[in-house]
């Protein structure tokens, strides 16, 4: 009896570490996907695909970020900060019909995703400065 | 890297606050701070001034990580010893006192990012001969009980002496020296 009991016990703590890790390989939090592309994306009006990624590179930097990688084939730029935490963003960009650029941000702040969708406003307006473009809802 | 991923991961975990809330807004310190970390170099054309870049990071023992010359930007950093004197007196001072152990600076991972970006035209189109050179430069800390101290590098006098150095490797390019 008492076997039977423990051995329901271990397989309910496996069933649940398994759960928890499928949690944090897929993100599933209470936000969508498609509320999660909402706040972090933007459109700008440009097609020029090396203004864009040059702008993101330097708004980074502007923020005391160092540039991990960059690569223009993809369009993708990540870089961390720290400043005793550490934050890591990835910017992807790709171009969205003839004359539009989708820019998209995703951040994690330590050991969590970023999920408040205000520091992605001020980052997209950084990036407005850096560009002379208004950023436009994205996706 | 696996050292720094570890480092990384030693800073990930320490600490349950939150992101300060203007971590993406530009103030005008962060702007004094772009001055600080930039220069303009005239007469050479991107990819001779990105090879004269990274030679200047050999020259300073970086290990180059990451590199996309389309847009201009290397990674680099460097391990090294972070010992100093007058910690180690403080540590043994208070170790004599019967303090126990104190921790004290151990090993440090320095990592450089330079971005070379064309200046812009009155036009709007970039230079061919006029560009900037900025770097960002972060510090991460290791001390003997393992904890982890990470932090951006901001001292004026570092980057007089790093750009210094980056003038006299254009002019040896440029002298294919």
């Amino acid at each position: 009896m008492i076997r039977g009991r423990a051995g329901v016990l271990v397989t309910c703590v496996l069933v649940s570490a398994c759960a928890s890790t499928n949690e944090r390989v897929l993100d599933i939090g209470d936000q969508t996907q498609l509320q999660k592309r909402a706040y972090q994306s933007r459109t700008f009006a440009t097609a020029d695909k090396d203004k864009v990624l040059r702008a993101v590179i330097s708004t980074l930097q502007d923020l005391g970020f160092v540039i991990d990688r960059a690569d223009y084939t993809l369009g993708v730029v990540s870089a961390t900060k720290l400043n005793v935490y550490q934050l890591k963003l990835t910017v992807s960009t790709r171009p969205r019909g003839k004359d539009q650029t989708l820019v998209r941000a995703n951040a994690q702040f330590n050991v969590q995703p970023v999920e408040d969708p205000k520091p992605y406003q001020d980052f997209f307006a950084s990036l407005e400065k850096s560009l002379f473009l208004t950023a436009h809802a994205g996706e | 890297m696996a050292r720094l991923a570890a480092f990384i991961t030693l800073v990930a975990t320490a600490g349950c606050v939150t992101l300060p809330p203007d971590t993406f807004v530009l103030t005008p310190e962060l702007l004094k701070q772009r001055q600080i970390e930039t220069r303009k170099y005239s007469g050479i054309e991107e990819k001779e001034l990105l090879i004269a870049c990274s030679n200047v990071l050999q020259d300073l023992g970086f290990n180059l990580e990451n590199s996309e010359v389309r847009l201009g930007v290397l990674t680099a950093s460097k391990q090294r010893d972070a010992i100093q004197g007058h910690e180690v007196a403080l540590a043994i001072a208070l170790a004599l006192l019967g303090g126990g152990a104190t921790p004290i600076s151990k090993d440090q991972t320095i990592r450089i990012s330079l971005v070379v970006r064309p200046v812009r035209l009155s036009d709007g189109s970039p230079s061919q001969k006029e560009h900037f050179v900025r770097i960002t430069v972060q510090r991460i800390v290791r001390r003997t009980d393992n904890s982890v101290i990470a932090r951006g590098l901001n001292d004026p006098e570092l980057f007089r002496q790093f750009f210094e150095r980056v003038s006299k490797s254009v002019f040896l390019e440029a002298q294919n020296i």
